[in-house]
């Protein structure tokens, strides 16, 4: 039932872009896990369509489906685009997985994208941002404007992205502010704004005025830190709207250019599925809306770290690194691998509070 | 603010909109219809409340247009289980969905927008004593009705000739139908109040404590309420202690993983539940108090006297 009414909303959202095209547009199909609001991750990737959009007109028409459940309702779906046409989908959540896989071994000329994936072939490309990088820049702003010395995070859920996003964060505090503590509360749910707000005013009041929002796709910790006065590092998008005081960085992803390229390879006829990766370096992990309240100086030192991490010259995991029992995890000189970064399952020297197992 | 402070604001915050939406249905349910949806009422009166004080500004009135378009909803949910006799089960899961449904749409172009919070109630002398000030005496009017609401609703059921018709209905609706009352003329009206105080509780949620819409910013409370119920075993005065209590679990929960204590979260999470559930439970031991407060009808179809 909750499928069916789903649907007909999701019929209401569906929109149609262009398709005036003399020859027959590419019709391109992006699935999102969540409605498109002015902020987000659905926004995010929304806004990489645009952008596809913009740069081959009439060559294609786009079709979004957004709010779609994981499950049967994404299967469901993303055959709906196949038959109507589509030779492009974009699955926007991880949860589409195996629905979008089995379609793409069905249907080897459709180009399949999955967000955060770990299986590729042909067919069928994974993109995933190291949004660790730009945590670690955010973190290190957050141990600068720290009064208190103590900063808060609240976390999603402990799968690996987050925890190597927790991890980036303490060890760029760690950086620039050795005395600085870190709490850690881990809300265990993707999606339910006023427990992530009560977790949010639970770390104030155990004395953190910089607040980190890792994945929480609404404004809700940045609406608390502004009500109570505090800093905010939010995932997502640029929310400085919400919180004009409080926002201290937000670390955003842009999908642009990845979506352009990709959807080109397919208009030649040259797509292959990679494992896509994105960072600071090539621009898919942007830090943006910087507070006022970081000074010129720490913003050079911040800067410095970008055009380190840009250049390869710094790694946000390099060792040598030990986990919270202490034991060592990468040795001096080395850098933590790929592989491992996306496998997370550990925390760093020096965090307070645990990994739930 | 301190963490006793928070302890204490946090859990009223979180409870208000428990408790409103519970007390409503424990009314629904002492005139023998089970009101299974809750959540889908609460996310009407939620959208709507943002709406309107995105629109006006004004909190009151949209938390009384929450609670009206939620008895929208809720007359769609009597129709169906009391004129055209449906399942109650069935009947109030499809009901809520569409709620939910109907609240998605209706948010579409208001998600993640923000808006100002409701106007707290400062006490002179009270609001500024230290730690009790800003935890007890610094929030929303609301937050103090409800437990008001909570004595007149208890006295009301217990006493007044109104509470006993409407239990009279849920006892036994023949009987009820033998000496006059017309069963599902007030079984509709029940429904219609405990719809009303749903959508209250989903606008106090939406604009007084999360200041945001976010489609599915419910997040299940609808099935806490109607859980919360059935453990206080339809007995006023306990739904009041739950509700309270799993306010301050779910605060206290977040206390001790922000302190920094070393305790798998996930049980932190399940907490609010298990002592809840535990709490209510041992009130609620003797089995024969049981059966004598649950309402005897409750769920099964009315079928009158034609």
């Amino acid at each position: 039932m909750l499928n069916i009414l789903k649907k007909l909303a999701m019929a209401a959202c569906v929109s149609l872009v262009a398709a005036t095209a003399q020859a027959e547009p590419t019709k391109l199909g992006f699935i999102y896990p969540s409605p498109t609001g002015d902020v987000g991750w659905a926004k995010q990737l929304d806004l990489a369509r645009e952008a596809v959009v913009k740069e081959f007109g009439d060559k294609v028409s786009t079709r979004v489906v957004e709010n779609v459940a994981e499950g049967p309702d994404a299967g469901r779906v993303i055959n709906q685009m196949i038959s109507d046409g589509a030779k492009f989908v974009v699955l926007g959540s991880f949860g589409y997985f195996n629905d979008g896989l089995r379609l793409a071994r069905q249907f080897p000329d459709v180009a399949f994208l999955h967000a955060s994936g770990f299986k590729q072939s042909k067919n069928f490309g994974t993109f995933t941002a190291r949004n660790y990088e730009g945590f670690y820049l955010a973190g290190m702003a957050g141990g600068m404007v720290t009064k208190s010395n103590t900063l808060g995070i609240v976390a999603a859920f402990a799968v690996p992205e987050v925890v190597a996003e927790v991890n980036a964060i303490a060890l760029a505090v760690k950086k620039v502010n050795p005395d600085a503590k870190i709490k850690i509360v881990w809300v265990n749910t993707w999606f339910d704004p006023a427990k992530e707000q009560d977790a949010a005013r639970a770390l104030i009041s155990q004395g953190a005025d910089v607040l980190f929002s890792l994945h929480q796709d609404t404004p809700s910790v940045v609406n608390v830190g502004q009500a109570q006065k505090v800093f905010v590092v939010n995932t997502n998008s640029d929310m400085t709207s919400h919180g004009p005081d409080a926002v201290l960085a937000s670390v955003t992803t842009d999908w642009a250019k990845y979506f352009v390229k990709e959807v080109g390879d397919k208009l030649a006829d040259n797509f292959n599925g990679t494992d896509f990766r994105g960072g600071i370096a090539d621009g898919t992990v942007k830090v943006v809306a910087w507070n006022k309240a970081i000074s010129a100086d720490q913003m050079a030192q911040i800067k410095q770290a970008e055009a380190d991490l840009t250049s390869g010259k710094m790694h946000v995991f390099a060792g040598p690194l030990r986990d919270q029992s202490g034991t060592e995890r990468v040795a001096e000189g080395a850098n933590l691998p790929d592989p491992d970064i996306f496998a997370m399952n550990w925390l760093v020297e020096g965090l307070d509070g645990s990994l739930p197992k | 603010m301190t963490w006793l402070t928070f302890l204490i604001s946090g859990t009223l915050l979180a409870a208000t909109p428990l408790l409103i939406a519970a007390l409503g249905e424990v009314v629904v349910e002492k005139s023998g219809v089970l009101n299974l949806s809750i959540e889908g009422m609460m996310s009407v009166g939620a959208v709507t409340a943002f709406i309107v004080v995105f629109e006006t500004g004004n909190h009151w009135l949209a938390l009384a247009a929450g609670g009206v378009a939620a008895i929208v909803l809720s007359v769609v949910f009597a129709c169906v289980v009391l004129f055209a006799l449906g399942n109650q089960v069935v009947s109030g899961l499809a009901v809520g969905l569409l709620g939910i449904g109907i609240a998605g749409l209706a948010g579409g172009s208001y998600e993640n927008m923000t808006v100002a919070p409701m106007a707290r109630l400062q006490i002179p002398f009270l609001s500024e004593l230290p730690v009790i000030g800003p935890g007890l005496f610094n929030h929303p009017l609301p937050v103090y009705l409800a437990p008001l609401l909570a004595v007149v609703l208890w006295w009301a059921l217990k006493y007044s000739k109104v509470g006993l018709v409407v239990r009279a209905v849920g006892e036994s609706p023949e009987s009820a139908n033998a000496v006059g009352y017309n069963v599902v003329g007030i079984r509709f009206l029940a429904i219609m109040f405990g719809g009303f105080l749903a959508g209250v509780s989903g606008a106090f949620l939406c604009v007084a404590s999360s200041t945001l819409w976010a489609d599915g910013m419910v997040a299940g409370r609808g099935w806490i309420v109607i859980a919360l119920v059935v453990f206080a075993m339809w007995r006023v005065e306990r739904v009041v202690i739950g509700a309270y209590l799993f306010g301050a679990a779910s605060i206290a929960e977040l206390l001790v993983q922000s302190a920094g204590i070393s305790v798998p979260s996930q049980l932190m999470t399940s907490i609010p539940y298990i002592v809840t559930i535990v709490a209510v439970s041992i009130l609620s031991m003797d089995g024969k108090r049981v059966r004598l407060n649950a309402p005897v009808s409750l769920g099964r179809v009315y079928l009158g006297t034609h």
